[in-house]
């Protein structure tokens, strides 16, 4: 990887330099919380936000998209081109990033996702250290630092931002938009001084030693009885979480009847029909089977297939939960027998 | 009416799969008030030339407007150019499927999934058995095995349905009776008058049939009731866990490992399965 030293003042370049060939999507303030939204200018970003309400994970996998349109006289397909417009996503949290390269295992590899895909072939991103808050734990999945999946990643260094240029695009923009300096020792240095200041603000402490094992050999625990009392299968742990990659496909018919749209939208294995299947059974009727099913294909399922767990330890389930049920408590419970 | 270019559709097809083919219906048959077996052949020359698939694998039957279902191939690989469907009458798509006519057009796509290890069944005896509904992909393989049959030792079928009535491809099995490369054992719950056969459960008829622990494959398809029930059978046989293929039956939406509905323990259905053997079913927290 290459580096540079970019001046905090020079953002405003960066980005109206951005703006004039990409749609930016960065952090900004929505009453007293953070969103990603389209900006126009660095005055309208907050690269200093905790965490957003939403992850980026709708910009490349929107919450309801059209996969294609149809004809029903003849069954044939009359559109499935995918919209991609060139986009810049500016200001992601090294777990958010982490969050996209566990969702590209999903959508990339065998059966590529046309849709994602073309997306994420098509979006910039330009990642952002952050200070940890009182719900983050990404320090438990070391998803804490990233190294790939971005074009360039900026690290705070108080007046100044370390710039690390992952890709070729990356390296240009700083180029085509910024003046940036050579990385001294002295800066590198100030890096490491920053990054270590970083790992040490983490105060939570979750113990995830043999966590697949747990997951097995406790499947039968009264744990999942008592989170799936607590549960109100809401789904908004999945709506919130930028790993969580579930679907559901319908079809919309045009009033007329002749054509139509086929509409994927975000799902939650939480709902009670997630799992069902036509004539009446259902695999994860009670709520315990389903909030178990959450957990052991985040921390066991998902591993077993891509060697990471499912969870980038972003918090923000812990916080949509009306009942507090977070992967923390759940992964002590495990650990100790008891919920707490 | 507007014509989409050859190319065109070739290539948005390739690249997309979630793409239905366009596949008409050529034959349908009723088998019992609630089952039809339906047949397609895949419009596109091309497209259907290159689909092959494997006994045990499914495919989405998609209708436009109404949406897609996962149906397991009732028809033997050897059978080219043509699909053959077992669909019950159980929701919207395959409620619409059931009011369609020969020579309508559907969508199909597909083959997804593992199939049957066919190849490895080879040499060896085989007891297939099916509950129900479960016949539909077993038969698939059994028209397969009966197209190599020669490559193949005892094969054994217990098939059991709930009454005569429901009992599936009665026509084959009626003429297979007489067979005596093949044994073939039906039973239902609740006969009438009619029936010649056996009565009870299929687990009942493992008391009627020989098994070669070390050299006999075992697939069971069914309900999801009958499967803890049968492989106890076969374990009481002394067959071997890993000689024991289930098939599973899941929400399989996506049918590319994708959309999360048939997650079963850590594996999903669709890409891993439907097709499993039994100690790795017993790994797969909850599925049976």
């Amino acid at each position: 990887m290459f580096f540079r030293m970019v001046e905090k003042d020079q953002i405003a370049d960066l980005v109206r330099g951005l703006a004039s060939e990409y749609e930016v999507v960065g952090p900004v303030e929505k009453q007293g919380r953070f969103v990603f939204a389209p900006v126009t200018g660095a005055e309208e970003l907050r690269l200093d936000y905790d965490t957003t309400l939403l992850p980026p994970k709708r910009w490349f996998f929107p919450p309801e998209e059209t996969i294609m349109r149809f004809r029903t006289a003849d069954e044939e397909v009359t559109d499935d081109e995918v919209f991609a417009p060139p986009r810049v996503l500016f200001g992601l949290h090294p777990c958010d990033i982490n969050a996209l390269l566990l969702m590209d295992n999903v959508f990339t590899r065998d059966y590529v996702d046309p849709y994602y895909k073309a997306r994420r072939d098509n979006t910039l991103v330009v990642g952002v250290s952050c200070t940890p808050s009182d719900t983050c734990f990404c320090n438990v999945w070391d998803t804490d630092e990233v190294h790939w999946g971005f074009d360039v990643f900026l690290t705070d260094l108080g007046d100044r931002y370390y710039a690390s240029l992952r890709t070729v695009k990356g390296a240009e923009l700083l180029d085509d938009y910024v003046k940036s300096s050579e990385v001294t020792e002295e800066d590198t240095a100030e890096f490491q001084r920053v990054v270590g200041e970083f790992k040490q603000a983490f105060d939570n402490d979750v113990d995830t030693t043999q966590l697949p094992v747990l997951l097995d050999a406790k499947f039968d625990s009264p744990i999942w009885d008592e989170f799936g009392e607590q549960c109100l299968s809401c789904g908004a742990c999945s709506m919130v979480c930028p790993t969580c990659y579930c679907f559901d496909v319908t079809d919309r018919l045009a009033p007329d009847q002749k054509s139509g749209r086929r509409v994927r939208t975000w799902d939650s294995c939480q709902f009670k029909e997630f799992a069902a299947v036509a004539h009446g059974q259902n695999f994860r009727e009670g709520r315990a089977s389903r909030v178990k099913y959450r957990y052991y294909h985040k921390q066991w399922g998902y591993l077993s297939k891509f060697e990471r767990v499912l969870c980038v330890g972003c918090g923000r389930c812990a916080r949509a939960c009306p009942s507090d049920i977070s992967p923390v408590r759940v992964i002590e419970a495990l650990q100790t027998g008891g919920v707490r | 009416m507007s014509v989409i270019p050859q190319d065109a559709y070739r290539r948005d097809a390739e690249t997309n799969p979630y793409r239905p083919w366009p596949a008409r219906i050529t034959s349908i048959i009723d088998l019992t008030e609630t089952e039809k077996l339906f047949e397609f052949r895949i419009i596109d020359p091309e497209i259907r030339e290159s689909f092959t698939f494997q006994s045990g694998q499914f495919v989405e039957l998609s209708i436009f407007g109404v949406g897609e279902a996962p149906i397991s191939i009732s028809s033997a690989p050897s059978k080219q150019g043509f699909v053959e469907l077992c669909v019950r009458c159980a929701g919207d798509v395959t409620g619409a499927l059931h009011a369609k006519q020969c020579g309508d057009v559907v969508g199909i796509r597909g083959p997804f999934g593992r199939g049957f290890p066919f190849q490895e069944m080879k040499g060896h005896d085989v007891l297939l058995v099916a509950g129900g509904l479960g016949i539909a992909p077993l038969k698939s393989l059994i028209n397969h095995i009966h197209d190599e049959r020669h490559e193949f030792g005892k094969v054994t079928i217990l098939y059991g349905a709930k009454n005569p009535a429901e009992v599936l491809f009665r026509y084959q099995f009626d003429m297979w009776k007489h067979r005596d490369d093949f044994d073939l054992i039906l039973t239902v719950d609740e006969p009438d008058e009619s029936w010649d056969g056996e009565r009870g459960l299929v687990t009942g008829l493992f008391d009627q049939i020989e098994v070669d622990p070390d050299n006999t494959y075992g697939a069971i398809c069914g309900p999801p009731v009958m499967y803890k029930y049968v492989i106890d059978e076969m374990r009481k046989k002394h067959m071997d866990v890993d000689k024991i293929y289930v098939s599973f039956e899941r929400r399989m939406k996506c049918g590319i490992g994708k959309c999360g509905h048939c997650g079963v323990g850590h594996q999903y259905t669709c890409v891993d399965g439907p097709v499993f053997n039994y100690w790795e079913a017993m790994n797969l927290q909850g599925a049976i």
